[in-house]
């Protein structure tokens, strides 16, 4: 399937692209921006490996909810919201570090032996099914876990605090 | 029914988790920190939501009910790091991670 690679290879160089831009520019809400534009490539990638539920909840989750949040941080802690970072580069060793190991990962990754052909039967009974499995338990903890997350924010937060 | 190799994937996420604690190792920034951070676990969603073609149908989706679990997490963990982030501020009057010198807010 040419037109599944040339999606997947499209995808994987935006989202290369755009986390890096994220990453070096040098305003906090350009990078906001550029990771909202990562987080849907991220989307589009899953509805790609046939997980459209995982793509829904990403673009929910992610470009939606996790973007506005940090846009909301940088309003509260800046007094100018258009502010300059001060610059990061990447020095020469690091680069050079980072340049080897993408030429190793690649001779490695071009020798791994391709496993039998996946199940790709996308099927919402059977994700439910396993995510309610065992009465539902890794529902449960999560949301403990989002329940004990959000006592600790407010605590975190609250007034008259020293 | 895609064919698309392992290695590709693979390395496309190794790409994004090294990207990612670039950020992690040389951002100042708390927010850039939190962002950073949320890149290096996407790539390891992404790894999950993969690899789940791959097991039986006797288990499925587990690797995907794996990702919604993860995204939840991270999402909460982006909620603290921002609660973090304000308590930072209001006390030091600044976001940077230079300043956070001690444990005690």
């Amino acid at each position: 399937m040419i037109l599944e690679e040339l999606a997947f290879l499209a995808l994987a160089a935006i989202a290369v692209g755009t986390a890096l831009l994220a990453l070096l520019s040098r305003e906090l809400v350009h990078t906001i921006l550029w990771v909202s534009v990562f987080f849907v490539a991220l989307a589009g990638l899953y509805f790609l490996l046939s997980a459209p539920f995982l793509g829904v909840l990403q673009l929910g989750v992610y470009a939606g909810a996790v973007t506005i949040l940090l846009l909301f941080g940088v309003m509260v802690t800046r007094k100018r919201i258009f502010a300059r970072e001060v610059a990061t580069g990447i020095g020469p060793v690091p680069l050079g570090l980072a340049v080897l190991a993408i030429i190793v990962l690649s001779v490695v990754a071009a020798s791994l032996p391709q496993p039998a052909t996946p199940v790709r039967s996308y099927d919402v009974a059977q994700l439910s099914a396993t995510l309610f499995g065992v009465d539902g338990a890794w529902l449960i903890v999560l949301g403990l876990v989002m329940l004990s997350a959000l006592s600790g924010a407010i605590y975190l937060v609250r007034e008259g605090r020293e | 029914m895609t064919e698309l190799s392992v290695a590709s994937l693979l390395f496309l996420s190794a790409t994004l988790l090294a990207i990612g604690l670039f950020g992690i190792l040389t951002r100042r920034n708390f927010i850039l920190l939190l962002i950073a951070v949320e890149i290096g676990m996407n790539a390891a969603i992404l790894n999950f939501v993969y690899f789940a073609g791959f097991s039986g149908t006797s288990h499925g989706l587990s690797g995907q009910a794996i990702a919604v679990v993860l995204v939840g997490l991270a999402a909460t963990e982006v909620a603290v790091g921002l609660a973090i982030v304000l308590a930072l501020n209001r006390q030091r009057g600044s976001i940077n991670i230079g300043d956070a010198t001690t444990l005690k807010l």
